[in-house]
């Protein structure tokens, strides 16, 4: 018998954080705030450049492609990466507070502008099915989509401060029924050009005076042209919003991790092309252009459906369909909106640039619910402000979007010379390699693209420039005074110790409490202690297939004495998890953490190990004792562990460091 | 890649011969001392008095007392051929400095440093470890002569 409990504690790390999706799911998130703007972009376009806008349309989405090649390279880059990481990297903090609040700016009007449009999208239908049941009730349009945005957007405050998780599952089943859908309109547009012939819309675009903005103050400046181009592309690069979410999800994408986000950016693209690309295009052909700028100018898709050829009934069903898709996805895009802000604003947090007032967790529900308020408060600020005019928040939509996507261009190419040295499993294309630098000529030409659009659109855009500027700076002095504030805390006071629900973490009682939670063939444990030290976990993930096989990553902390209870885990301990939890996302691999306190971490393996039933424990080598007394060690403590009569399952030992192996057979 | 099964055996290593009774109050380096020069006759021919007593004062050091309060410093030599062993009863005990348990049995093991012996030897840490568990040890205490202690060990 063994005198003495060694555990005094088990941390287990929530698995929540470290399940990974498949590329079908990671393109679904993506593609329900990417997408959605299917349902409004082509309308604003038209409102402000009039019929030449499905080309523009169709442009920013072949122009999509080249964005979201510029987000693979960074997203294989930086699996926890975004704008925010990547502008950090390259061009230091200053320039990462300002990118990020622009993209802030244009998460917080990703909400109203989806939850209005789906309200003016019901409003429509409503309008369509009331006569048919003998209602005489007009539906006042702007007014119903402001209700509803509000409800929604309460809606998902309270989801969102209850902390009820984005399912990439519903996301998922979102983006099929919608593609089922678009695959039912196209087919029937197709029906349709057919019987009616069309005419190609006008490739010249025509701004309104509104839409010209601050360029009327500047004669030398005229709408036409390669200028008049880079206004209208301008006044529909609204459509590239959403592609941020791709660098939230990839540390979700599961393994293999870039062939995947391969695939998801495939999907994306061509879902994009299709869907918004090819349904605005066909819109523009199929509904009269009198009516594309008057009754559909806000809701387009649910236009095409009714300007269908076939009866009546039918086209009513079809835009039953499109406007169910459509509220579905822009709903689903309101609560991105939520679920992003408040990621990007908590991984600034991380970085030290957000105050702890704001981080300020919810009594009962454990979320930053500040953070949450202040996102709501300001969307349904934005939806009264906006009394459902979808132009005038499309005005002032692409400032973020565009902003945001030149930064993380302008940063990508930095890098390519500042890390000159660093791999890339995969390069933006067209490169010219100079000495060991691969010159971005590609990256660069996109840059200059955004460069121009993001001038123009500081010039036509009134709106979007006044709002957009005014809440970058009001989010950059925040950022900068939560900085010095945190700065000065930091000199002034020791790190707080009870911050262990930041980590998702949860006690047990006892390792067995853990074991039932382990459900695969094979299971590998991976004791781990310097978090520059995972050699060895890095090849288990590198090798192993989490599809058969548990891994189970094992910090045991040296604790003296074996009274029980009361200890919580140190900022170091918390540092060996968080670099466990991104390795395990750079590979896409599930792991189960668990962290133990114990007298003697061998013993604490060989529990763990027997307990579990794993076939395999991995250790990395100890620089203070070597491989050969680390496998003693633990034999000792297995064979201690073992009972007389009991059949214990061997298990091999190995010991990995760089470029080598050691591996015995403990039974 | 390595991978043994070797079978090991107490009986292999321990014999009335190698079992000695060290009486009074002593400290763990005297335990570990008289056990060393017990089992020096048995190695002279390839380990010199000097090497083997500065490699297991080194192991000494290194190896700690097991949590069921057995004890198994352990060296490995090149030019040995096979296991030596020498198991010490302590019946009064000695405290663990380190983790502050009293040590009632101690076993000084010795290993041929071989890379194809490295299986076998954890074998024979792993099978001690087990054997030697915290009650086994008080019934070996509890004893007087070296060949019931054998016996016991035998009957396990």
């Amino acid at each position: 018998m063994v005198p003495n409990p060694r555990f005094k504690q088990v941390f287990v790390l929530s698995t929540a954080m470290l399940s990974f999706i498949s590329f079908w799911k990671a393109a679904s998130i993506v593609l329900c705030d990417f997408g959605s703007s299917a349902y409004y972009a082509g309308g604003i376009a038209m409102n402000a450049f009039g019929p030449a806008f499905p080309w523009f349309i169709m442009g920013v989405m072949l122009f999509s492609g080249l964005m979201l090649g510029v987000y693979t390279e960074s997203c294989i880059m930086f699996v926890r990466g975004g704008v925010y990481v990547v502008v950090r990297e390259a061009m230091g903090k200053v320039m990462a507070k300002l990118s990020v609040s622009a993209l802030i700016f244009d998460y917080t009007l990703t909400g109203p502008i989806s939850s209005v449009t789906a309200g003016l999208y019901l409003g429509s239908l409503l309008e369509n099915i009331m006569p048919l049941l003998h209602i005489n009730w007009h539906v006042p349009g702007r007014a119903f989509a402001v209700i509803f945005a509000v409800i929604v957007t309460v809606y998902f405050w309270r989801e969102n401060i209850r902390g009820i998780e984005e399912s990439a599952d519903n996301n998922l089943k979102i983006i099929s029924f919608v593609a089922v859908v678009a695959v039912v309109l196209i087919a029937w547009s197709g029906v349709t050009l057919y019987l009616r012939g069309f005419t190609l819309p006008p490739f010249v675009p025509e701004f309104t005076p509104k839409a010209l903005g601050w360029t009327t103050e500047f004669p030398w400046i005229k709408a036409v042209g390669a200028v008049g181009l880079i206004m209208a592309f301008g006044h529909s690069i609204l459509a590239l919003s959403g592609l941020e979410t791709l660098a939230q999800v990839y540390r979700e994408i599961e393994d293999p991790k870039v062939e995947n986000l391969k695939k998801t950016v495939v999907t994306i693209f061509f879902f994009s092309i299709f869907f918004t690309g090819l349904l605005t295009f066909i819109s523009a052909l199929i509904i009269p252009g009198d009516l594309i700028a008057g009754k559909y100018a806000d809701n387009l898709l649910s236009g095409l459906a009714i300007e269908l050829s076939g009866p009546y009934w039918a086209r009513l069903l079809m835009q039953v369909a499109v406007v169910i898709s459509g509220t579905l996805m822009l709903v689903g895009a309101v609560n991105t909106s939520f679920v992003g802000s408040n990621g990007v604003l908590n991984r600034v947090a991380d970085d030290g640039i957000l105050h702890d007032w704001f981080r300020n967790l919810h009594k009962k529900f454990g979320t930053t619910h500040r953070l949450i308020n202040i996102i709501a408060v300001t969307q349904i600020l934005i939806i009264l402000i906006s009394r459902g005019d979808i132009f005038l928040l499309g005005e002032a939509y692409s400032f973020g979007v565009l902003w945001s996507l030149t930064f993380d261009t302008l940063s990508m190419i930095i890098l390519r010379f500042r890390k000159r040295d660093e791999e890339r499993e995969w390069m933006f294309p067209f490169n010219i390699k100079r000495n060991n630098i691969y010159v971005p000529v590609g990256m660069m030409a996109v840059l200059m693209v955004l460069l121009a659009a993001t001038g123009m659109n500081m010039l036509t855009k009134k709106v979007a420039t006044i709002g957009g500027v005014l809440f970058t700076m009001t989010f950059f002095t925040i950022f900068h005074i939560s900085e010095k504030l945190n700065e000065e805390k930091a000199r002034l006071y020791a790190p707080d110790e009870d911050n262990d629900e930041k980590m998702n973490l949860r006690r047990e009682a006892d390792i067995n409490t853990v074991v039932p939670e382990l459900t695969k063939a094979r299971r590998v444990l991976v004791p781990v202690r310097n978090p520059n030290n995972l050699v060895h976990l890095a090849s288990v993930l590198e090798t192993v297939s989490d599809d058969d096989t548990d891994i189970i990553v094992l910090s045991a902390k040296i604790a003296k004495g074996i009274q029980v209870g009361g200890e919580t885990m140190s900022d170091e301990d918390k540092e060996v998890f968080s670099a466990v939890v991104l390795l395990a996302e750079k590979y896409g691999k599930t792991v189960k953490p668990i962290f133990v306190f114990s007298n003697d971490p061998f013993y604490s393996m060989a529990q763990v190990a027997q307990a579990a039933g794993a076939d395999e424990i991995v250790m990395g080598v100890s620089g203070s004792s070597g491989a050969e007394i680390q496998l003693e060690r633990l034999a000792m403590a297995w064979g201690m562990l073992k009972k007389a009569d009991a059949r214990v399952k061997p298990v091999l030992a190995k010991v990995v460091w760089e470029g080598r192996q050691m591996t015995y057979q403990l039974s | 890649m390595i991978r043994q099964s070797d079978g090991v055996s107490l009986s292999a290593i321990i014999n009335p011969e190698s079992i000695i009774f060290l009486e009074g109050r002593l400290s763990k380096e005297e335990v570990v001392r008289q056990l060393t020069e017990k089992i020096l006759p048995a190695v002279s021919g390839v380990i010199s008095r000097k090497a083997l007593f500065d490699r297991v004062a080194e192991v000494e050091k290194l190896n700690p007392v097991l949590e069921s309060g057995f004890y198994i410093p352990h060296a490995k030599f090149p030019d040995l051929d096979g296991f030596h062993a020498v198991l010490g009863i302590t019946p009064e005990g000695f405290p663990d400095a380190a983790t502050g348990l009293t040590v009632k049995a101690v076993l000084l093991l010795l290993s041929p440093h071989k890379p194809e012996f490295f299986q076998r030897h954890l074998n024979m840490l792993s099978l001690l470890s087990q054997t030697f568990q915290p009650e086994f040890i008080e019934r070996l205490a509890a004893l007087k002569d070296p060949a019931e202690v054998y016996a016991l060990i035998q009957s396990k």
